[in-house]
């Protein structure tokens, strides 16, 4: 199979998926037993039949279940994805404020974790047994299992509280006047408009949140690579280089690096799904204003659209990661194609 | 500005090391310290802008006609103005906002309202009457959370522009106190109409204006809404044109800052001027700090425990006498220090802060030998109960799973075993309210500034019928719910009092609640912030507030 063809029939399989995707959410919020009038009028409200009847009809929800969910799916299939009962804004525009924010969270902890992790692990592989190894392992332990709620609060109270090298949770500081809207990246939409002065403000809020939530990924990027690495010097072909002469560096670099990383790879994009996912618990830390708080408010006010609209999001996300994970992998590694 | 681009100069002062430094920088904490260096973190912000810290942001829309929670009701407040108000922290006594004084029939039905003349809204449009009749038509006709505000009004008229008269197919007194409320404000009708907005019977359909409010405010306040991002931030500038004069601070900053501990932190350290999203472990750890005043305002919410009298439902708990065994069970002063500093211990069913409140002394009081007797004399055997809570709830500041496991230890205490339900709150107020909860842990905080707020404890009414206390549940009953309809529409200020009262002294005694407390609302400013105060009915009023 060439490797065209097989990107094809993957994002081909994309379509099916997301509808799966949206039946599945659309079940299971629709399985709490628990009410939206309930989680969204007052007291006095939900007293009164005629205001539950309105609030009802506004929402759609007195159509049977399946006539939600085919409206859902129709209005879906024309690019709308309802308004929010808690922002009372379109659920895509909710989305373009969210998602951006949670995503530089996410890829900056991404290339922190691998800009540490594949280092560190290799060092860890090289000098074996010895203190950096250890010292790799007990990093890479911390790192997976600590609470990052935990490791958050602390990581404030430390940098920002006490030394005050970090600002104040958030993403920008009140005083800055944020760039225009345009891309919902911060970065992007301050370069727009020639804004270094948000752009700067943006990168230092960025660090913290960025460096607690890429604790977890950097254990395992760590472990995998230490792993790995161990592997490839077992075999033959650097023993080979070795006995040739080539200098101790260049075979971990040159030779045995560049093989060893392959599974790094697929550690990305698995990694790169939960980041998103876990951001709920930094982003309410950090008071970084994500999709992670985003899913996790219009979870617990029931408000179904925007359930669904984070799900199908950040479900969609993940496959897509995944995807071009599988792309590279294939791309760098032609047995995949074969098999 | 100026302090930005002074520090963006300095860029120049990285050496090729400190670059190094940064590209280098694995868990990137190196780069926050050569930040520092060259002082590019940021400081306390500056003087004309005040930067407040909200925590959760309950706001679900700022269009007047469609909220009801307290964050709007907060941003409304500065943004609208009513045609009566309250000032401070005072919920007593309505003063005069919009209308400069009022007059009421001697039948109590109709209300006549004087309007300030020479008013201008932000637009420039000026006020009317007609702008009042259209807004509070409007709220009416929406049908929205904040519809039920209305029950009983027959008609709004406006026999010039500058008199308003709203009337009552009963007599009503506590409308005076529900008009101060932010979601009947004066909204600039011209504009809105202008922008889909609708008051007429059809309003519920045909109004489309809450896209345009939740971007724009268009109302009398002293400030304007600049920007509004859902559950992140909201913008307030100045609005010049103010009939008070403008407000002395020219920006508002209100950010969502979810934890307390973080807004702890950013209060200590001047990134925040007032922080209202804080609890009790914040207050005992911010009081005595330098530069920060830590205060408590009484909330107008009582927390109770109710106890279903529906026989199915509340098995052992709808005899009397268990009721008053629970009430004797409870441990009182153990119940008010977890509720922390400020909260106050309540008689009945109406806050002390309202008018109608029992004296202290008269509040049921821990004696739990009282209790095991009266279990006795009941003569049901071994009781065991379910305690139904919202496990994700939180009271101001105190988690009511604690409240949940102090209710529990204290009934153990008199032999009464109960298993605790914890299910998350969207989950456990729809048990509640389908009167369902065998025992439960809950509140009622007042939707306005009056006690007849608190007639939802009368049998048969909201309240009650949750808790399975019907209107013909017993003679008792029936006399309570006589009662309860003399008192509302008692116009006389002094025989109102008295009726309330003595409704409450009998709620008190035969109805299936133990009040745990009433609680406080913590909240934190900066030293060199002047004139905040804080009324649970709208919380920070921020036209009276200054920073230096």
């Amino acid at each position: 199979m060439t490797l065209y063809r097989y990107i094809a029939r993957r994002v081909l399989l994309l379509f099916p998926m997301l509808v799966g995707i949206t039946v599945l959410s659309f079940l299971l919020s629709h399985a709490v037993p628990a009410d939206p009038v309930a989680a969204n009028l007052g007291d006095q409200a939900a007293a009164d039949p005629t205001i539950v009847a309105a609030f009802r009809h506004r929402w759609g929800l007195d159509q049977p279940l399946y006539r939600q969910y085919l409206i859902y799916l129709w209005n879906l299939v024309h690019g709308n994805m309802g308004i929010s009962i808690s922002t009372r804004q379109p659920v895509l525009l909710d989305l373009r404020q969210h998602l951006p924010a949670t995503i530089e969270i996410a890829v900056a902890a991404m290339l922190l974790s691998l800009a540490t992790g594949i280092p560190l692990g290799m060092l860890a592989a090289v000098n074996r047994e010895r203190p950096i190894d250890q010292a790799a392992r007990v990093t890479s332990l911390v790192g997976v299992s600590t609470p990052v709620f935990w490791l958050g609060l602390i990581a404030i109270v430390v940098f920002y509280a006490r030394l005050g090298w970090a600002p104040a949770p958030g993403r920008l500081s009140p005083t800055i006047t944020p760039p225009p809207f345009v891309t919902g990246f911060v970065l992007i939409d301050a370069l727009l408009s020639h804004r270094g002065d948000a752009a700067a403000d943006w990168l230092q809020h960025l660090i913290l949140p960025a460096a607690v939530l890429s604790a977890y990924s950097l254990g395992i990027v760590t472990r995998m690579t230490r792993g790995s690495m161990l592997e490839v010097l077992g075999e033959e072909y650097v023993r080979t280089a070795r006995a040739k002469g080539v200098t101790r560096w260049a075979v971990v670099v040159r030779h045995a690096a560049r093989n060893a990383l392959i599974p790094i790879i697929t550690i990305v994009g698995l990694s790169f799904g939960g980041l998103l996912s876990g951001a709920v618990v930094t982003e309410t830390v950090f008071s970084w204003p994500g999709l992670g708080l985003y899913a996790f408010s219009s979870a617990t006010s029931l408000d179904f659209p925007a359930i669904m609209g984070s799900g199908i999001v950040v479900a969609a996300v993940y496959v897509l990661v995944n995807l071009v994970v599988d792309v590279a992998y294939a791309f760098f590694d032609p047995r995949i194609r074969v098999a | 500005m100026a302090r930005r681009g002074g520090r963006s100069d300095r860029y120049g002062d990285l050496s090729r090391r400190d670059l190094l430094r940064l590209a280098g920088a694995g868990a990137g904490l190196s780069v926050l310290g050569i930040l520092k260096d060259v002082g590019l973190v940021e400081g306390a912000a500056s003087a004309g802008t005040l930067t407040v810290g909200g925590a959760g942001f309950d706001i679900k829309t700022l269009d007047p006609g469609r909220e009801l929670e307290n964050g709007a009701n907060n941003i409304d407040h500065a943004t609208y103005d009513s045609l009566v108000t309250f000032e401070g922290e005072d919920l007593k006594t309505p003063k005069p906002s919009l209308a400069t004084g009022w007059t009421v029939s001697a039948d109590g039905k109709t209300y006549t309202f004087k309007l300030r003349p020479n008013v201008k809204f932000a637009s420039g449009n000026p006020l009317t009457s007609a702008d009042f009749k259209w807004s509070i038509d409007r709220v009416r006709y929406l049908k929205g959370n904040a519809a039920f505000l209305l029950e009983g009004l027959d008609e709004v008229q406006t026999p010039d522009p500058l008199t308003v008269v709203i009337r009552m197919t009963e007599p009503h007194p506590a409308i005076l106190p529900i008009l101060s409320s932010p979601v009947l404000s004066a909204i600039d009708s011209k504009l809105v109409a202008a922008n889909g907005g609708d008051a007429s019977p059809d309003a519920k359909t045909k109004d489309q204006a809450e896209g345009y409010l939740n971007a724009h405010s268009a109302g009398t306040g002293a400030f304007m809404l600049q920007s509004y991002t859902p559950k992140q931030e909201i913008v307030l500038v100045k609005n010049p044109n103010h009939w008070r004069g403008a407000p002395k601070v020219d920006r508002v900053v209100l950010r969502n800052v979810a934890e307390p501990a973080a807004q702890e932190l950013m209060i200590k350290k001047g990134d925040l001027d007032v922080a209202t999203g804080i609890g009790a472990d914040q207050v005992r750890s911010l009081t005595g700090v330098q530069g920060v005043t830590v205060k408590t305002s009484l909330a107008s919410t009582l927390v109770y425990v109710m106890m279903n009298q529906n026989p199915q439902v509340g098995g052992p708990f709808a005899n009397p006498k268990v009721v008053e065994a629970i009430r004797a069970a409870i441990d009182y002063n153990g119940m008010l220090a977890l509720a922390g500093k400020g909260a106050l211990r309540q008689a009945g069913i109406i806050p002390n802060n309202f008018p109608g409140a029992l004296p202290g002394a008269e509040a049921a009081k821990t004696d739990r030998e009282h209790a095991k007797r009266l279990l006795k004399e009941a003569n049901l055997g071994d009781i065991t109960g379910t305690l139904t809570f919202a496990s994700d709830l939180v009271f101001y500041g105190i988690q009511a799973n604690l409240i949940a496991q102090k209710v529990q230890e204290d009934l153990g205490t008199v032999g009464i075993k109960i298993n605790l339900n914890g299910l998350p709150y969207s989950v456990a107020i729809q048990q509640y309210r389908d009167g369902k909860n065998q025992l439960g842990i809950w509140q009622w905080a007042a939707d306005y500034p009056d006690v007849s707020d608190y007639l939802v404890f009368v049998p048969g009414r909201t309240v009650a019928k949750r808790t399975g206390w019907m209107a013909d549940a017993s003679p008792v009953a029936q006399q309570i719910t006589q009662l309860a309809k003399a008192t509302e529409t008692e116009v006389d200020t002094a025989k109102r009092v008295a009726l309330y009262q003595r409704l409450n002294r009998m709620i008190a005694s035969y109805g299936p609640w133990a009040p745990l407390f009433q609680p406080v609302t913590p909240y934190a400013f900066r030293s060199n912030v002047r004139g905040v105060t804080f009324a649970s009915a709208w919380m920070v009023d921020y036209y009276t507030v200054s920073k230096t």
